[in-house]
C-alpha cells in the first residue's frame, strides 16, 4: 500500500512543492487549506491527484477525524501565516493560527496516530536577534515578532512532544526559501518581479527599503526534500535547514537586474516606508552541518540559480499576461 | 476615582487573592477579571467581595477584554490567569494554547487599543527553563520549556518583550520560581504535603502518597512574590525580572520539615508512588534574584522552613474547623 502523507498547508509554496514531491515519490497525499481548495493555483497543476481533508485549522475535532480517517504514515505541519510584517497587522489572528494549529495538530497525532512521523516547519525568525552567528539547532530562541513568537512556540512543543510521548515529532528551523511560487509581497518576489517587468518595459522603478539586511536565502523545492528525509530518519529530530550562506538584498538585487541585462542602480528607489526597523536588521544565516551530516541533505541551488530562476519565471509570467489581455 | 487602579486576570487564583490584598493595601482601586463571575470559585477572594470589582471578561474573547478595560479604566494590569497545573498541560495542550499563550496577546492588544499608558504584568514561569542551561536560571538564560504549559508561559513571555519593544508599552514578565502558600491548590505537591500532614495529625489519614522524592525546586512564599509584581511595576522602566529565594530543597525536605513540625516521622507515612512521578521532569531549577534585590530592593521575607511549617499549621486549623483560618504565613 502506498504511504499516504498529510500536508496542512498544502496550498502554500512549500506545500506545492513537497505534494509534488511526494506524489513523485507513490505517495498517497492529502492536505488542508484556508478555504477552497480550488482557489490554490498552485495546486492547479496537481489536483486531480490530491486530496483534501476538511480542516478548520485550529479545530481540534477536525484534526482528530481527518487523522483517524486519513491514517497518515506520515503528518507535515506548514500551515501557518507566513508574511512576517503582517504578523504585526494581526497578532491575535497570527498567533491563534500558530500556536492553536500546532497544538491541534500534535495532540491529534499523538492520540490517534502515534506511529505517524510527524515534521513542524519553524522558520529562522525564532532566533529573532541571535546571540551567534551562524544559527544552529542549539542556539537560544529570541523571537522579535508574533509571527517569530508563534514558530518558536511551534519548535518547542515539537520537542516537548517528542521527549513526553516518543512519537517520531522533528522541527525544522527553514530559513528563507524562496521560489517562483513566492507571493509577490515578499521582498525577493518582489524584486525579481520588478526586474523582470521593468525589461519588459511594463514598470520604470522598483522601490524597496534597506538593502544591507543579509538574509540566507534558498529554494523552497529544496528545502521540502529536508523535511521528507526528517520524517525518513530513524530518530526524531530538529534541523537547521539553510545554505550556510548569507547575502545582502543589495546582492539577490544587483543579480535580479544582471539576469534582464540592466543595471539596478538606475532603476530602484529607496522607499522609507519599506524600511523595516532595527528589529528586522540581524544578519540570519544558518549552518547546516547537521543536516549534511545525518540527512545527507544540503541545498542544490545556489544563489545566483535561484534569482535566475525567479527572473525567469516572472518573465515568462509577465509576457504571458501581456500577451493575453483582459 | 482612586488615582491608582488595577485590574488583575486570574484574581481567584493563588497569587491574584495576595496581590489584591497588597494592593487594597496600598490605596488601589482593584478590579478582578473572573470568566463567569456566577460560577468562579471565589473562595479565596470571598473576604475582599464588598472591596474589588469583580468584571466578566475571557482571555479567550477579545471584545470582552476590551470592554474590561475600558470599564476598569485601569493604570495597571497584572495577567496571572493561565492554565497553571502543568499535568492538566498535557491533557488539554490546545486550551492551554488559546488561554496562556494567545490570551497574552490578546490582553496586550486590548491594552493598546484601550489605553497604551496602562502599565502590563505578565505572570512568567520557571517553568520555561525546562532543560535548563545553567544554574542558577537569570534574565538572560535561554529557554528550553518542556511541557505545553511551559512553551506557553515562553510564548507568553516573548510576545510582551516584543510589545514593550515594538510598541513602547510598559510590559514586562516576572519569571516567578515556584511559590506557594496555604491557598495553593490541593493538586501541587507542597499543599499536598502540608495536607497531608495536617490530615495524619488529626487522625483524618494514615499515609500520603508522593511521587519522586529527590525532585528539587526553588520554593518561595506567594505573598511574598506578588509584591515582587508590584515593585516591577513602579519602575521608571520596564524590564524583566526572575523572582524566586536562590536556595533549592527537595521534596523529601519539604516532608520532613512538614512532619517533623507537628512531631510526626515523615518515613512512616509517605509511600511513593510511581503513578505521581511526573513525566518530562525538569533539571534543577533554581533562580538568580540578584537583579530584583539589586534593581527593586526585593527579598523575601520568609525561610523555606517558615513557609512549609505556616503552610501545615494552616491546614491544621481549617481541618480542625477553625472559621477562618490563616492563610497568611507571618514573617519573623
Amino acid at each position: 500500500m502506498a504511504r499516504r502523507a498529510l500536508i496542512t498547508g498544502i496550498g502554500g509554496q512549500d506545500g506545492s512543492y513537497l505534494a509534488e514531491l511526494l506524489l513523485g515519490q507513490g505517495y498517497e497525499v492529502f492536505g488542508t487549506v484556508l478555504g477552497n481548495p480550488e482557489e490554490y493555483e498552485s495546486l492547479a497543476p496537481l489536483r486531480d491527484r490530491l486530496r483534501f481533508a476538511e480542516v478548520e485549522l485550529p479545530n481540534a475535532e477536525d484534526v482528530r477525524r481527518a487523522l483517524r480517517d486519513i491514517e497518515p504514515d506520515e503528518v507535515y505541519h506548514l500551515a501557518s501565516a507566513s508574511f512576517v510584517p503582517a504578523s504585526w497587522d494581526d497578532p491575535v489572528g497570527t498567533s491563534t493560527a500558530a500556536v492553536g494549529a500546532v497544538s491541534a495538530v500534535l495532540d491529534g497525532v499523538r492520540r490517534e496516530r502515534p506511529e505517524a512521523r510527524f515534521v513542524n516547519a519553524a522558520s529562522a525568525e525564532i532566533f529573532g536577534a541571535p546571540s551567534e552567528v551562524p544559527q544552529r539547532e542549539s542556539t537560544p530562541l529570541a523571537p522579535l515578532t508574533p509571527y517569530g513568537a508563534g514558530k518558536a512556540f511551534g519548535h518547542s512543543l515539537t520537542g516537548a512532544f517528542r521527549r513526553r510521548y516518543g512519537i517520531h515529532a522533528s522541527s525544522a528551523i527553514l530559513f528563507n526559501h524562496e521560489s517562483p511560487r513566492r507571493p509577490e509581497q515578499f521582498l525577493t518576489r518582489k524584486v525579481t518581479r520588478g526586474a523582470a517587468a521593468i525589461s519588459l518595459g511594463l514598470e520604470d522603478e522598483l522601490r524597496l527599503g534597506d538593502l544591507s539586511t543579509r538574509r540566507d536565502w534558498g529554494f523552497a523545492g529544496d528545502y521540502v526534500r529536508a523535511l521528507w528525509l526528517m520524517a525518513s530518519q530513524e530518530e526524531p529530530s530538529d534541523f537547521v535547514i539553510a545554505t550556510g550562506e548569507s547575502h545582502s538584498v543589495e546582492e539577490f538585487v544587483a543579480a535580479a537586474f544582471e539576469e534582464v541585462g540592466l543595471d539596478w542602480r538606475q532603476h530602484v528607489r529607496f522607499d522609507e516606508s519599506f524600511a523595516r526597523g532595527a528589529a528586522d536588521s540581524p544578519e540570519l544565516v544558518g549552518d547546516p552541518a547537521k543536516a549534511r551530516d545525518r540527512l545527507g541533505w544540503q541545498a542544490e541551488t545556489g544563489f545566483d540559480e535561484l534569482v535566475r530562476m525567479m527572473v525567469v519565471a516572472d518573465l515568462e509570467l509577465l509576457k504571458d499576461q501581456a500577451a493575453s489581455p483582459r | 476615582m482612586a488615582d491608582r487602579r488595577a485590574l488583575i486576570t486570574g484574581i481567584t487564583g493563588q497569587d491574584g487573592s495576595y496581590l489584591a490584598e497588597l494592593l487594597l493595601e496600598k490605596g488601589y482601586e482593584v478590579f478582578g477579571m473572573t470568566r463567569r463571575a456566577s460560577t468562579e470559585n471565589v473562595e479565596r477572594i470571598g473576604h475582599l467581595t464588598d472591596r474589588i470589582s469583580l468584571i466578566q471578561g475571557d482571555l479567550l474573547d477579545p471584545h470582552s477584554l476590551v470592554s474590561a478595560l475600558r470599564t476598569a479604566e485601569p493604570t495597571e494590569v497584572y495577567n496571572l490567569a493561565a492554565q497553571s497545573f502543568v499535568p492538566t498541560s498535557w491533557n488539554q495542550p490546545v486550551l492551554t494554547a488559546e488561554f496562556t499563550a494567545v490570551g497574552v496577546t490578546r490582553l496586550l492588544e486590548a491594552v493598546r487599543t484601550v489605553d497604551p499608558n496602562i502599565r502590563f504584568y505578565q505572570a512568567s514561569s520557571s517553568e520555561m527553563y525546562g532543560k535548563v542551561r545553567e544554574v542558577p536560571q537569570n534574565e538572560q538564560t535561554p529557554f528550553h520549556p518542556r511541557s505545553p504549559y511551559g512553551v506557553a508561559k515562553a510564548y507568553g513571555h516573548y510576545i510582551t518583550v516584543n510589545y514593550r519593544e515594538s510598541y513602547g508599552l510598559f510590559a514586562v514578565s516576572g519569571i516567578l520560581f515556584n511559590h506557594e502558600s496555604p491557598r495553593r491548590g490541593l493538586e501541587f505537591v507542597t499543599r499536598k504535603i502540608s495536607d497531608g500532614v495536617a490530615r495524619i495529625k488529626l487522625g483524618l489519614a494514615d499515609e500520603l502518597r508522593l511521587g519522586n522524592l529527590d525532585a528539587e525546586r526553588d520554593w518561595g512564599y506567594a505573598g511574598d512574590y506578588v509584591e515582587a509584581m508590584w515593585m516591577m511595576l513602579q519602575r521608571d522602566e520596564p524590564e524583566d525580572y526572575v523572582v524566586a529565594t536562590g536556595e533549592t530543597h527537595s521534596v523529601r525536605e519539604f516532608a520532613e520539615i512538614a512532619f517533623g513540625h507537628v512531631g510526626l516521622d515523615w518515613e512512616q507515612s509517605v509511600k511513593t508512588d510511581p503513578e505521581f512521578l511526573r513525566p518530562a521532569e525538569v533539571d534543577q531549577l533554581v533562580g538568580d534574584p540578584a537583579k530584583a534585590r539589586s534593581d527593586l530592593g526585593w527579598a523575601p521575607r520568609h525561610s523555606f522552613r517558615e513557609l512549609v511549617e505556616g503552610m501545615v499549621d494552616a491546614d491544621l486549623e481549617r481541618l480542625s474547623g477553625s472559621k477562618s483560618p490563616s492563610v497568611h504565613i507571618p514573617a519573623q
